[in-house]
């Protein structure tokens, strides 16, 4: 179970932060038991904040929580059923008050369409029952019809000091130690995303005692917030002198160059903006390569000019909105491949030990090996000899590999189901597999292969007697 | 365990190694002589030159050849350290059994500069009692001190009819069914890389049937790096920050360099308009810009942001 699951507060008083915003869905749950049914709640604010664990809270106030997506028809049926009954007894029993969320109703992140505007309308105009909806951006136009009709709940961004504080609480939770100063680092790079921050938390921690001392490796903490800050003058300004003032920073000019193509496409919408400021960019580490060859740093200078000033000036004009800035998305991608590159090295290292290539060629021939792997026989042969574990051969191939039958059971130096080509043989083997295909089903059967097709029509429960004597080669 | 065909048929002699004529005559006289100075071996890969430095090391060394031999390589991500503490504790006892010890690094131009001085320094402090052999693509890429240091070995690109000698002995050896057409279209698509070569013949072999052209066009186009194509089409749809993260990913799960993402860009496109996926006039702009971002990846010290650019410039044609 992930940390922002595994840690998700269940009720009121473990929520970080909004503490007023808390008091006035207090006081609506109230009136609902008291009997007085509310207009729809809408809690509006920036992901992480926790609004939908707010939701859920507020749903365990209730018999009942449905979490529905307005489009879908099931959903709507289910509340014309729900709105159909319980009219006229909830008054009587709070029992039967159910709590019905609609998440994300202004579809900012790119969710799937939860509902045109119209059914949401109708959801709330039809529903008898307690309703709660999120979104992200209170300027959305489609949430123009509907705040009127709901009473509306700001959740701000989580305070640094409240982040810090729940991550040094996971982290006592987990057995992890953690210096603090990590934690306020984590924190401050969320921006009041809670959630963005235990999940970063949890993708530096797993599996380890101690967490975090890399982050410290940028330097001291007021250098971050000011890469932070140079970042947003170049992507949100067009003023020359402002953008070089803020550039001064003691950081290394191409992790700025990273933060700042980092966020371009987050800040800039047109296409030409984006490939000019890209293409700034890329004549800035030109100048970069040029320094390092060279010995040279006075290039740095400009490379400082084309990606400060010159991605400034790449936009017709400036953007007025809220963009939420991410740090190299290198991360992520690290923690999401981890396992897989990890099973990815360790095949190549097997294979560079063996076959006297080195890593990195060994990759490049992946390819070729999920083509080869289809094929049982090489698929076996090449997984014995390499020494492959299960895992690893998933890399190449879904299916498990059938070992062929094997004339002597229990010898691995033999190539199993093929005779082994010794000198004096290889002229009668040529001569007899001379113009017979590799595989065909057709094939004789001295080598087996028929009886290795056989297996594969008869799928599941076969019992091949010979198989079950050489255990080595029951895959789990 | 035969396992992979590159390396069973990998020949064991001087004599069986493919190719290389104006090489090996020079390395056998080495043999003869029981003792080489420190070698370099510069060429394209899969040409033969590690194969040539263990053919090279078994028959100059004898038969206790693997005691005093070490295969190191020069890039290990371990560093520079790593490598040198191999080399000391491999060097520090004095060959047993055999005239000297053969040290071989491969991938030294993959190197920094200054991992390279400090390996200058290795070869120089074991020169008595150790010969090295280095293995590189790009000879501009070592440094001149270690050029200086050794006979250098120019290792070709193999011609057609020695790839095709070759396939045909091991699809004999495997008792395969060919079109000689088929090995026409392995040659073309390898470009002189033997190890490509057998690892097509082996691919299409997998297949089961008959080997043809059609087999190896088949394997050809799987056996690419996935999802380059589903980057240009996202890109070229305008959805900028999907394709950024495609690439990224390709190049963190796939291990690609810089330039051989570009390569496989190169052809991508290639491949598209041939099949007519993308018209003349988009495809010779999108050709200009790969060769204006190649020259730049080489020149600029960050391959990722270039090619983050390339795709930017893509955009303009979406």
């Amino acid at each position: 179970m992930s940390w922002t699951e595994k840690y998700r507060p269940r009720t009121f008083e473990e929520v970080a932060g909004n503490k007023k915003a808390i008091e006035e869905i207090k006081k609506w749950i109230d009136e609902w038991k008291a009997g007085n049914p509310q207009p729809p709640l809408l809690l509006v604010g920036p992901p992480g904040t926790g609004k939908t664990t707010l939701a859920h809270i507020i749903g365990r106030e209730f018999s009942d929580t449905l979490e529905l997506n307005a489009s879908d028809k099931r959903s709507q049926d289910a509340i014309r059923r729900t709105a159909g009954e319980a009219s006229s007894t909830y008054s009587l029993f709070n029992h039967d008050l159910k709590l019905i969320i609609l998440d994300e109703v202004d579809g900012i992140h790119g969710n799937e369409d939860r509902g045109g505007v119209q059914a949401i309308n109708r959801i709330i105009k039809e529903s008898r029952q307690p309703l709660v909806l999120t979104a992200n951006d209170p300027y959305s136009k489609r949430l123009q019809t509907i705040k009127p009709k709901c009473k509306v709940i700001n959740i701000r961004k989580v305070h640094t000091a409240s982040i810090a504080a729940a991550l040094k609480r996971i982290c006592r939770a987990e057995g992890i130690d953690c210096p603090p100063d990590v934690l306020k680092e984590l924190a401050k790079r969320s921006m009041g995303d809670l959630r963005s921050a235990i999940n970063d938390l949890e993708a530096m921690a797993k599996g380890e005692e101690s967490v975090g001392k890399e982050l410290l490796d940028t330097g001291a903490k007021d250098a971050v917030s000011t890469i932070f800050d140079a970042v947003r003058a170049v992507l949100k300004s067009r003023d020359v002198v402002k953008v070089r003032e803020a550039m001064r920073v003691d950081d290394d000019p191409t992790s700025v160059l990273e933060f700042i193509a980092e966020n371009v496409p987050r800040e800039y919408e047109k296409p030409h903006e984006i490939s000019r400021a890209y293409d700034m960019l890329s004549r800035a580490d030109v100048f970069f390569g040029r320094a390092v060859r060279s010995r040279d740093y006075t290039y740095w200078r400009y490379a400082s000019e084309l990606m400060g000033p010159g991605v400034a000036l790449s936009k017709d004009e400036t953007y007025r909105k809220f963009v939420r800035y991410s740090g190299s998305s290198s991360f992520r991608i690290l923690r999401r491949t981890r396992k897989k590159r990890a099973l990815r090295d360790s095949v190549a290292r097997k294979m560079a030990g063996k076959m006297h290539i080195s890593p990195r060629v060994a990759i490049s021939m992946f390819p070729f090996l999920e083509i080869i792997f289809e094929n049982d026989e090489m698929a076996y042969e090449i997984k014995e000899y390499l020494e492959l574990t299960d895992e690893e051969v998933k890399l190449f191939r879904k299916r498990k590999i059938r070992a062929p039958e094997r004339k002597k059971p229990g010898k691995k130096t033999e190539t199993p189901g093929r005779p082994l080509p010794g000198p004096e043989k290889r002229d009668d083997e040529a001569g007899a597999d001379k113009g017979r295909s590799r595989k065909s089903p057709e094939d004789g059967s001295e080598r087996n292969r028929s009886h290795g097709q056989g297996e594969k029509k008869n799928k599941k429960n076969d019992e091949k007697p010979k198989e079950k004597q050489t255990s080595l080669f029951q895959f789990k | 365990m035969s396992g992979p065909w590159v390396e069973k048929y990998r020949p064991q002699k001087l004599d069986d190694i493919v190719g290389q004529e104006h090489v090996i005559p020079r390395l056998k006289r080495y043999v003869e002589e029981k003792s080489m100075p420190n070698l370099m071996f510069t060429g394209p890969a899969g040409v033969g030159k590690t194969t040539t430095a263990l053919a090279l090391a078994k028959e100059i060394l004898g038969d206790y050849w693997r005691q005093n031999f070490l295969e190191l390589n020069a890039s290990d991500a371990r560093g520079i350290d790593t490598v040198r503490t191999s080399i000391k504790n491999f060097c520090r006892l004095k060959p047993v059994g055999a005239p000297f010890r053969i040290i071989f690094l491969d991938e030294v131009d993959n190197m920094t500069k200054d991992a390279q001085h400090a390996l200058r320094r290795e070869m120089e402090m074991y020169t008595k009692t150790s010969s090295f052999i280095l293995s590189c693509n790009y000879s501009s890429k070592i440094i001149d001190p270690i050029q200086s240091r050794c006979a250098i070995f120019r290792f070709l690109p193999l011609k057609g009819h020695q790839i095709i000698k070759r396939l045909e002995y091991i699809a004999r050896e495997e008792g395969l069914e060919y079109e000689p057409q088929a090995l026409d279209t392995i040659v073309y698509f390898a470009e002189g890389d033997l190890r490509k070569s057998i690892n097509l013949l082996q691919s299409a072999a997998s297949l089961g049937e008959k080997i043809t052209e059609e087999s190896i066009y088949e394997v050809v186009s799987r056996a690419r790096p996935k999802d380059v194509r589903k980057m240009i089409n996202t890109v070229l749809n305008g959805k900028f920050m999907d394709a950024r993260d495609i690439l990224r990913e390709i190049m963190v799960l796939q291990g690609i360099s810089g330039e051989d993402m570009v390569t496989q860009i190169y052809q991508e496109l290639s491949r598209m308009a041939m099949e007519g996926a993308l018209e003349g006039e988009k495809y010779i702009k999108l050709i200009e810009a790969i060769g204006e971002y190649d020259f730049r990846i080489r020149e600029g010290a960050n391959p990722r942001i270039q090619l983050e650019a390339l795709l930017a410039k893509f955009l303009e044609y979406s």
